[in-house]
């Protein structure tokens, strides 16, 4: 062993060793000496047209959703945030903020419930506000059961407990402005802002009128049959004037001008549109052809009136199977412009509002594909962003 | 009833024909219009009586080999559907079944996993059974109070319909009453006969 003046001396020694052989090193000459650091939060910059949101339930531990922030351009992660149980999410159609509707307990899985409504700052991610609601349909999310008003003002809550029933969020004040109650029907379509639409079980419709904090409700007559080809939730609605095609489970669409005095229109067909025989509803359950399918599983780009619709070959009664191709239709001229073949099937379509529009698609492995819309080319995939990819979100919609 | 034996019954409780009444009464009073009760009541008024004599435990204990007997399967799930494993998610009583499988979870068919609590709440599904060649109005109840037990999940299909019909409804968490609204699997429990 060596004596500590030893031992310092050695040290010493191989150290200015060090130090020299280190000064003389080309490699190194020109790189400077790295300085201390602080830890800081990246601050994203304002929505834009390619940034989306995208709600991720994960169904294998339902209580830890949430939603991804990603830029579409890039494939690339920017962010997440919690969105507990079932939980949803719109955004201002002006990116000023989203807003996540989310459900917790006091003690994870027991205690006292709490629903919740958090208002995100969309370029810190810091919640700006966290509001208690007085309840929230607790269902596989659909984005028809958090909704907007065209201008933001709005947010429309769906809920079903005692009755069901829609709540009115002041998104300005944060403070709860109506309670509607709807008996027999559910979710909301919003038409400008002036109002909303719900489904309701008889297969009409209800139409909410609000003005001076008083809800008006008119009704139509039923103009499908729930039983044997009901209409999709998932159904596009173009909130700004408030047409809507209801898409029905055999592949009709509905187109729909949502008001206080909604008026229906004629049914067209997207197997006729395809060149195809119109797909046969309940009544013939074991025929086989091409048909909607999956959870979102249309978009609309709101300029052109293009319709984005996962398909599959199936039967009837397979509403909920994932789509092999996406189908693009312009519902003006109820054309198929074109079939989008996946590589893997998506129970999902979105597109941006944008006039270069991109168009997602997911996969069972919680892939997301990303897609020029306007061609139907795959322009890059992020593998497994996250499991169970229910739907996107985009500026503007 | 044993663990192992999923296809065994639950301890008996309430009178069968009560508990019915009473999801009937919850389910109609929230969710319903005055016409679908009606039909739901009609539908109730006369399946019911047959709850306390159905053979639940003679078609689970069945040799389940035979042929499917007439009438003929009336939608594609049945016309494949297999009576003998109930970890399968062709299984004849999942017909419309949406999530983890009691059966594979630590339940049985119609039992919930010791930790969990059956939903007094359920939607219902109407499911041939290839075995005896009868269709049956299945409750699927939900088991309550732990996070997604997260087996491989099924989806049947068969008769779903929007959560704006939520008596058909397989989305929705039917977890009302049982404290909080946590789901961990999805039962299947006959509550009538609908041949």
């Amino acid at each position: 062993m060596l004596k500590l003046p030893t031992k310092l001396a050695a040290m010493t020694a191989f150290l200015l060793a060090t130090v020299a052989s280190g000064a003389c090193g080309s490699a190194y000459a020109d790189d400077p000496v790295l300085q201390t650091e602080e830890s800081d939060i990246i601050k994203l910059s304002p929505v834009t047209d390619h940034r989306i949101l995208v709600q991720d339930a994960v169904g294998h531990h339902a209580k830890d959703g949430r939603v991804y922030v990603v830029d579409a351009d890039r494939g690339k992660l920017l962010g997440m945030v919690q969105a507990a149980y079932n939980g949803n999410v719109v955004q201002d159609p002006k990116g000023r903020a989203f807003y996540v509707g989310e459900t917790v307990w006091s003690r994870g899985n027991r205690g006292d419930r709490a629903d919740l409504l958090a208002s995100y700052d969309p370029q810190t991610l810091e919640i700006v506000n966290d509001q208690v609601l007085p309840g929230r349909a607790l269902v596989t999310p659909k984005k028809n059961d958090l909704t907007i008003s065209s201008d933001g003002s709005r947010l429309y809550i769906y809920d079903m407990v005692p009755t069901n029933a829609v709540h009115v969020i002041d998104t300005a004040s944060h403070k709860l402005s109506l309670n509607v109650d709807l008996p027999g029907c559910a979710l909301t379509y919003p038409w400008g802002n002036a109002g909303f639409t719900s489904i309701c079980a008889d297969g009409s419709l209800a139409n909410v009128s609000l003005n001076a904090g008083k809800a008006e409700v008119t009704h139509t007559k039923p103009f499908f049959d729930p039983e044997k080809d009901a209409v999709f939730e998932h159904s596009p609605t173009r909130r700004t004037d408030g047409k809507t095609w209801f898409i029905s489970y055999s592949g009709l669409v509905y187109p729909t001008a949502l008001s206080a005095q909604t008026k229906i229109d004629t049914a067209w067909s997207i197997q006729e549109a395809a060149g195809m025989k119109a797909a046969p509803a309940a009544d013939s359950p074991f025929t086989v052809t091409w048909r909607p399918g999956g959870w979102q599983l249309s978009a609309l780009h709101y300029a052109t009136g293009h319709l984005f619709v996962t398909m599959h070959q199936g039967t009837f009664w397979t509403h909920k199977t994932a789509g092999t191709e996406v189908w693009e239709l312009d519902v003006e001229t109820h054309k198929l412009i074109r079939r989008i073949k996946l590589p893997k099937p998506s129970s999902m379509v979105g597109v941006t509002q944008d006039a270069k529009p991109l168009m997602f698609t997911s996969d069972e492995a919680g892939d997301l594909f990303i897609w020029d819309a306007t061609t139907g080319t795959m322009l890059r995939k992020m593998p497994h962003l996250g499991d169970d990819l229910y739907f996107t979100v985009a500026l503007g919609e | 009833m044993t663990q192992s034996d999923p296809s065994s019954g639950r301890e008996m409780r309430a009178n069968p024909l009560d508990r019915v009444t009473e999801r009937l009464i919850r389910h109609v009073a929230g969710h319903s219009s005055r016409r679908s009760l009606l039909g739901r009541l009609g539908a109730w008024a006369t399946f019911g009586a047959l709850v306390p004599v159905l053979p639940v435990e003679r078609v689970s204990a069945a040799t389940p080999t035979k042929a499917a007997p007439s009438p003929k399967a009336p939608s594609p799930f049945a016309a494949k559907a297999q009576t003998t494993d109930p970890t399968a998610c062709n299984y004849w009583r999942y017909c419309a079944i949406d999530g983890f499988l009691c059966a594979s979870c630590g339940g049985g068919i119609h039992s919930c996993p010791p930790g969990t609590r059956p939903s007094p709440t359920s939607w219902i599904g109407t499911c041939f059974n290839p075995g005896d060649g009868q269709s049956y109005l299945v409750a699927y109840r939900d088991c309550c109070g732990q996070d997604a037990c997260s087996q491989p999940a099924c989806l049947g299909t068969d008769g779903d319909q929007p959560s704006y019909r939520p008596q058909a409804n397989n989305d929705i968490i039917w977890c009302f009453g049982t404290g909080a609204l946590v789901y961990n699997c999805s039962t299947s429990v006959i509550v009538g006969n609908a041949s």
